[in-house]
Parts: structure tokens; C-alpha cells; sequence
């Protein structure tokens, strides 16, 4: 009966299991649809559409990130600054010039496996909390991101801008980037470190018992979550031509409650990205209504916050619904 | 033959306890080796060190003579020990299929994941037990949506899956069925027999007999002696286990105790009780009595105690203690009307496992000592948990440590002894001696009797008929949620127990 302490470490972190169904996260997403639809004058009209894919992406990869720190039974509260630094340090290198692309989308993937590694070693090895670890190095990140780009300000070749909001037969290029997010996790699913952050989310002395390189699996899953962070960091830059240092501030909450809307239980272990991708698009959108909605530019950050918290609730109410009962119907052992 | 697995000198320490103090085993291949021993004696510590979940301060292993060191389950494995433990290593979220390769997955280049040859390799390792899946073999079910026998069977199949030479079987039978037993059994058997050794813990010693072919017996983290099992009986291990100390002849208190004269006050009255899982419950109880909860488990026992504890939706119903209503809304009133629980589940109900001895003593009763009802003394607080571990013989090392390093039976008496700070007048206690060894069993029926001779009204769920023939002065046996019969005194035998609890009809056990 001597549970080893290690037991008890790991419960502590873990956040109440709230987790929203798929049709619920479906039906956000067409209420958003419809609503924005009925506020933005031209909403299906090809420039318009384009223009809001185009500006999803960022949200998008942050929130498949996000999905798979969460699934490992953790949480990046520093994947905003993460995309922050990620986006200075690539404008930095770009400058404008065609030829040094694949240096700079290489030095941003750097950048996320670097800070997705330093994340996971503390988390995973130094057993700090995940909320209180990430919440510090993100300030770090920022910091970073302020040595090394000031103001804002450096340049992306116009060519990528241009393409960016292109289309290739009709489809938004954005919007392929979008699907391309989707099948890039529709891979890693079928991937081995995939199943085992699913199993370390879903319960780490299980794994660790069954053969999982547990503390591994830990530090892969915020890896994993700093190269999305640095798809996001790309995808800014191709849609803003520029890069600010304080870009990702707003992105970190985002891609909590873009997670939570999308179903993936915070304790880990259940979900997946799918939902996560819906759930970005849910609060782009609910963004854009904001916009549309004529509420003073003031107000926005107050109803946008509101919103999420209502979308967070939203996801509450199952796990309510779900808990007395579970605990009525205890199994009489 | 050479042994195959020698462990010698295995100590381990959690916190002030020595689970493990210098523990032996040896055993061959091909043989079915259990490990006996009373809760608490470490078996469960020595098949950890073994599988290496748990790593021990001091010891050796030999594998086949090799001197093998065993810093992790992934050690273990390269070492060919696979382990099947009493806490399962099932993650519930993943399909079957899943969690028998956890760990292990085929997988293709790069490390993409082979599902055909995962699915084929699950199907071969539960096949051997397609009799205790009637249903066919649940290979893409969740794990966490089978109940727990089934759940214990997969949980054997991937240690199977593994293709071990020892495979450690911790308490592996507790969950099973009848069928299902016997299916794990001839798996067993087809092992020892391709060479395979088996070190096979379980409480219930007929299958020890059934199926071990020596044991090895430890007490207090040390070996006390292996045994062939052909030569050896029940009593002669149950000695090795207790040890040579001289058996307290189980005076049957309930006899012994002055029987409440009917005049006395009724205490407690319960009257129609009904919950989603009762059915018109009604009896009454007095003071200095114990009233014993029978038949057979699930039947509605531990909603009765929750109901009375304000921790199970009442929809009719009333319970009056001295004449006044219980309130049955929360478990703050029935503690503050003089109701105190015992929790079956202790892990998860009864105690906080990672905070100190003391703080989950004083918990309950803290409002007693506290000054202006605010301000609790470091001194008092000290003064009331020590005056506890001394009243119930609760083995620790220091009131700091946390309630998780003691062993089953002294974590129980820390639970009950939770209650006691806060003079209770009704104790209801859910299967109180539970996963708690032979010794530990003894002390905390004595604390129960204890109680009644105080006057305290308590009602007693418990599995075990015996007990409940040691301790209770009546018994209501429990079916279906209602009372289907009510024994008292002479009447309370095993036999009344068990027929009660079966329905069989009165008549035939006069």
C-alpha cells in the first residue's frame, strides 16, 4: 500500500477534467459561422474569406501545439512568447531577402525546439509545476524576443506576403496551410511518441510501469509544442510582412481555451487536435464578430475575454452534469 | 539446478516504515513460486523490487547467476521480467489493443506505428484467454469502459505479450471470476511447464495450494522460510506467517458483553430510508450496540453508511438519534449531529495519503481545540494526534510523516482514529478491516468493541461473515438495497450469514 510520492507529484499538477463534446464544439462553430455571416457585410465573398483564413493560421498551429502539451498531461503558458521570439528572431534573419528563407524558417524551428526542449527539461527532469514553469520561461522568451527585436519593425520579402494571400485553384493558400496543420497531426497521430503522450497524459504510473520512457515522452511533447509555436511564428510573419515583439502575448490564453473548446480534457490523455483546429477557428471568429459588432475599440479586449470564459464554462457544464452522478453511482466495491 | 532468480539483503525504507529489511527469495525455472505473507509483510514492496517500479537502498538480484541491476521497469524488461501488479497498469483511455503493446509498439521506419502487427500481436497474447471473454476479445474497447476482471486479464496478456522468463503475478487473482480464474490458471500452468518462472502472490491460500509449487513466507520485510507446498498445510503456513506468538483465542466479545437490556433508550432509528440504491430500510440500534451490515457485497451496505452520513441523495425516509432528525443533507451535519464514517475506499475517502500522520489525525475534531473557534495550538494539536497513536497502537515512525508510508492496517487505524478525536456517539464503519493483515485485524476489533462498551452506536458493513460473527450483536442482512433478514445473537452464524445473504429460504437453516 506504500504508493510511491511520485504518485501523489503528478496528481497535484493535474487541472479538473473538463472536456467538451465534439457536437457541442460543432455547434459553436456554426453558431459563430452564422452569426458572423449574418454581422460582416461581404463574410462569403473570396477576399474576405481569404483575408480571415489568413488570419486563423497562427491560432491554428499555436492550438495543435497547445493540444499536444496538454495531452501529455501539461500546459505551455509560455507558447505565445515562444512565437513571439521565434517571429523576431526569423524576421531578423530574412531582412527582406528571398535567398536567406530557408535559413530564417529554420532558425524559427530552432527556436521553438530550443525553448520546447528548456520547457520540457524543467517540467519533466526538475518536476516543476507545468503552470508555474511555463509561466516563468515565457517571461524569458519575451525578454528574448525584446533583445533581439526592440520595436517593431525588419522585413519579409513581399513575395511571401503576395503568395500568402494567394490562391491555388481557387482554394486560400492560408486555408491549405490550415490543412496542412490538420495533416501534419493526422501523421504524428499515427506516430509512436503521439500514443505515448496519450498514455503519460492518461496516467503516468501506468505508463511509466508499462515501459514508457515517461520523463522522455514529457519533454517531446513540449518540443512538439514549440515547433507548432514556430509554425505560428511563420505564418504571422507571411500575413503581417513584419515582426513585433510583443506579438504573442495574446496567443497563450487563446490556445487554452481554443483546446478546451475543442474538447481535449486538461487532465490530458483524451482529445485531440481535430477538435483543437475547430475550436481556433471558433474564437477567430468569435474575434471577428467582436470586430464587426462595432464594439468600441476599448471594449474588445473585455468582451473577448468574456467570451472565452463563457466558451469555458460552456465546456464546464458536461463535467458538472457528469461528476454528481459518478459520484452517486460509485461501484460498492 | 542453478536458480534462475536469487534476490538476498533487499531492504527498503518508506519514510519511517522498513517495508523490506534484508528479504530472500530463490527460485528455478519452471516452477510456481509463491510469495506469502500477512498485509504490511512486504510482498507487494519484493515484487516491485523485482520489477523495478521500486528501487531498494540495499540488496542483490541474480538472474540466472548474473548480477542484475534493476533501476526501472525498462531494466526489468531487458532482464525478462514482466509484472502484473495489484495497482493496475492499465491506462483507461486507450483501446485494448493499445495498451497491451504499450511500451512496446511495432512500429515501421521512423517510428510510425504499426497498427496491423499491434492488433495481431494483442489478438495472440488474449487468445490464451478467449474463455474469459464471452463476448469475443475486446481488442479496440477502451480499456477503462471493461470491468475489472476483464481489465485484469489484459492487464496479464501484456505481460505475456512481452514473452518473459519470470512473470510476476501480484495479487492478479483479486478482481477475477471463477472462470476467469481457472483460464489464468492453465496460462500459468502451459508457462511453468515451457520453463517459465512464476512468482504468484495471493491472499487466498486454497489457490496458493491450487497452484504454487513452493512458497516462500515473509513477515515484518523479512523471509522467514520457503516451503514445499505438497509437504506443507494450511496451519503450518498460516504460523509462518503470524509467527510462533501465541494466538488470542477470539473470544467472542458479542457474547461476552452484557446485551443491551431491551428497556434501554433506542439511540439511533431509522426509519424507510430510501436512495437510489435502498429500499425501505428500517431498523434501530442502541447504544453500546453493534449492528452488523451482511449479505453479500453491493447490496446496498456502504449506501446505507452513506446515507446516514449525509453522503448519498436521500428521497425518503428518516433517521432519528435520542429521538432528534439526523440531518441526512451533508456530511459537515452528520459529523456535527455525532456521526462519524469509516470509508470503505480509504485511499480516496478517508485520508489525505500525502500530508503527515498528524494532521490527518486531528482533522475531524480540530474545532474542538481550536481557541475563539480560530486559532489552533501547535502543542494541542500534537498532544491530541499522539494521544491517538498511543490509544490505537498505530505503528509510525514520526507524527510528520505522511499517512502513506504506513502499512494498510495502520493507515486504517489512523482513519478510525481521525473520527474518535471527535467523540462520536453513532460510528459507522465500511469494511474497516479490509486489505489490513491478521495482527492489525485483531487491534482494530478491539477498538470496535471498544466503542460499543463506551456506548457508541456502530454499524458494521463488512465481507467477511467472520468478523461479522465475532463482533456483531445483530446483523441485518442486506439484498437488492432492503433488509432481507435480521439476525440476532445465537443466530449470527456463517452458515445463517451465508443462507441470508443467498435467499434461501428460512426454513431450511433453522
Amino acid at each position: 500500500m506504500n504508493a510511491p510520492a511520485r504518485r501523489e507529484i503528478w496528481r497535484e499538477i493535474r487541472l479538473p477534467g473538463v472536456q467538451l463534446s465534439g457536437a457541442a464544439t460543432v455547434a459553436m462553430l456554426v453558431v459563430a459561422v452564422v452569426v458572423n455571416s449574418a454581422l460582416q457585410p461581404n463574410f462569403w465573398n473570396s477576399y474576405a474569406l481569404t483575408s480571415n483564413f489568413a488570419t486563423f493560421v497562427p491560432l491554428v498551429a499555436i492550438a495543435v501545439g497547445q493540444t499536444v502539451v496538454v495531452l501529455s498531461g501539461g500546459l505551455d503558458l509560455s507558447l505565445g512568447a515562444q512565437v513571439t521570439l521565434a517571429g523576431v528572431v526569423a524576421v531578423q534573419i530574412v531582412d527582406g531577402r528571398l535567398d536567406r528563407i530557408p535559413l530564417a524558417v529554420a532558425a524559427a524551428l530552432g527556436v521553438g525546439l530550443a525553448c520546447g526542449a528548456l520547457n520540457g527539461l524543467v517540467v519533466a527532469l526538475l518536476r516543476l509545476q507545468p503552470i508555474v514553469a511555463t509561466f516563468a520561461t515565457g517571461f524569458v522568451f519575451s525578454g528574448l524576443a525584446l533583445v533581439v527585436l526592440p520595436t517593431p519593425g525588419g522585413s519579409v520579402p513581399v513575395e511571401v506576403t503576395t503568395a500568402y494571400r494567394d490562391a491555388v485553384l481557387g482554394v486560400p493558400v492560408a486555408l491549405l496551410a490550415i490543412l496542412g496543420l490538420a495533416l501534419l497531426w493526422w501523421v504524428l497521430r499515427r506516430h509512436r511518441v503521439l500514443r505515448h503522450i496519450y498514455a503519460v497524459g492518461g496516467d503516468a504510473d501506468a505508463a511509466y510501469a508499462s515501459l514508457v520512457p515517461v520523463t522522455r515522452t514529457r519533454v517531446q511533447a513540449y518540443v512538439l509544442g514549440g515547433l507548432f509555436a514556430a509554425l505560428a511564428a511563420l505564418a504571422i510573419l507571411a500575413n503581417t510582412g513584419s515582426g513585433d515583439p510583443f506579438v504573442g502575448n495574446e496567443l497563450t490564453l487563446a490556445s487554452v481555451a481554443a483546446v478546451v473548446i475543442g474538447g481535449t480534457a486538461l487532465t490530458g490523455g483524451r482529445g485531440g487536435a481535430g477538435g483543437s483546429i475547430l475550436g481556433a477557428v471558433v474564437l477567430a471568429l468569435v474575434t471577428n464578430i467582436v470586430f464587426f459588432a462595432d464594439v468600441p475599440t476599448t471594449y474588445r479586449q473585455l468582451v473577448n475575454g468574456a467570451v472565452i470564459i463563457v466558451a469555458l464554462a460552456l465546456a464546464g457544464i458536461p463535467a458538472l452534469q457528469k461528476s454528481p452522478a459518478s459520484r452517486k453511482r460509485r461501484p460498492v466495491a | 539446478m542453478s536458480p534462475l532468480l536469487e534476490m538476498t539483503g533487499v531492504r527498503k525504507r518508506y519514510g519511517g516504515v522498513q517495508a523490506l529489511d534484508g528479504a530472500a527469495l530463490t527460485a528455478v525455472r519452471g516452477e510456481v513460486h509463491a510469495l506469502l505473507g500477512p498485509n504490511g509483510s512486504g510482498k507487494s514492496t519484493l515484487d516491485k523490487t523485482l520489477a523495478g517500479t521500486v528501487v531498494p537502498d540495499s540488496g542483490e538480484i541474480r538472474i540466472d547467476g548474473a548480477a542484475a541491476r534493476i533501476g526501472g521497469p525498462r531494466d526489468a524488461h531487458a532482464l525478462g521480467v514482466a509484472a502484473v501488479y495489484q495497482q493496475l497498469s492499465i491506462v483507461g483511455d486507450l483501446t485494448v489493443t493499445q495498451n497491451v503493446v504499450l511500451g512496446l509498439e511495432p512500429a515501421r521506419r521512423w517510428g510510425f506505428l504499426d497498427h496491423r502487427a499491434a492488433r495481431a500481436r494483442a489478438a495472440a497474447a488474449l487468445d490464451r484467454f478467449a474463455a474469459a471473454f464471452p463476448g469475443g476479445l475486446p481488442l479496440d474497447r477502451p480499456a477503462g469502459s471493461l470491468g475489472p476482471g476483464e481489465q485484469q486479464i489484459v492487464e496479464v496478456a501484456k505481460a505475456l505479450a512481452r514473452g518473459p522468463r519470470i512473470l510476476v503475478l501480484d495479487e492478479a487473482t483479486a478482481s477475477l471470476h471463477k472462470e476467469q480464474v481457472a483460464v489464468l490458471f492453465d496460462v500459468v500452468r502451459e508457462l511453468r511447464a515451457s520453463g517459465v518462472l512464476v512468482v504468484f502472490t495471493s491472499h487466498r491460500l486454497d489457490e496458493v495450494f491450487a497452484l504454487c509449487d513452493r512458497a516462500t513466507v515473509l513477515r515484518n520485510g523479512r523471509t522467514v522460510g520457503t516451503v514445499e507446498l505438497a509437504a506443507t498445510d494450511e496451519a503450518e503456513l498460516v504460523r509462518l506467517m503470524v509467527g510462533d506468538a501465541p494466538r488470542r483465542s477470539g473470544a467472542p466479545a458479542a457474547a461476552a458483553r452484557p446485551s443491551p437490556s431491551a428497556g434501554a433508550a433506542a439511540t439511533l432509528e431509522v426509519r424507510g430510508l430510501t436512495t437510489e440504491r435502498l429500499r425501505d430500510v428500517g431498523f434501530t440500534v442502541r447504544a453500546g450496540e453493534v449492528l452488523g451490515l451482511g449479505g453479500l457485497q453491493g447490496q446496498g451496505q456502504s449506501e446505507l453508511l452513506l446515507a446516514l452520513f449525509g453522503a448519498a441523495r436521500v428521497t425518503a425516509g428518516e433517521a432519528l438519534l435520542d429521538g432528534r432528525p439526523l440531518p441526512l443533507t451533508s456530511p459537515a451535519g452528520a459529523a456535527r449531529a455525532g456521526v462519524a464514517l469509516v470509508p470503505g475506499d480509504r485511499g480516496r475517502q478517508g485520508m489525505f495519503a500525502a500530508r503527515p500522520i498528524q494532521e490527518n489525525l486531528s482533522l475531524a475534531s480540530m474545532h474542538r481545540r481550536a481557541r475563539l473557534r480560530l486559532a489552533l495550538g501547535a502543542a494541542a494539536e500534537r498532544r491530541a494526534a499522539r494521544s491517538m497513536v498511543e490509544r490505537l497502537g498505530i505503528k509510525i515512525g514520526s507524527l510528520a510523516d505522511p499517512v502513506s508510508t504506513l502499512s494498510g492496517g495502520n493507515q486504517q487505524k489512523v482513519v478510525i482514529g481521525k473520527w474518535l478525536l471527535d467523540r462520536p456517539r453513532v460510528v459507522l464503519l465500511d469494511d474497516p478491516t479490509k486489505g489490513v493483515d491478521v495482527a492489525a485485524k485483531e487491534e482494530i476489533y478491539a477498538i470496535v468493541r471498544g466503542l460499543a462498551d463506551d456506548g457508541v452506536v456502530v454499524i458494521l458493513n463488512s465481507s467477511d461473515n467472520r468478523e461479522l460473527t465475532e463482533l456483531s450483536d445483530r446483523v441485518l442482512v442486506l439484498f437488492e438495497g432492503a433488509v432481507a433478514e435480521e439476525l440476532s445473537a445465537a443466530a449470527i452464524t456463517e452458515k445463517r450469514l451465508v443462507a441470508g445473504a443467498l435467499r434461501l429460504t428460512p426454513g431450511e437453516s433453522p
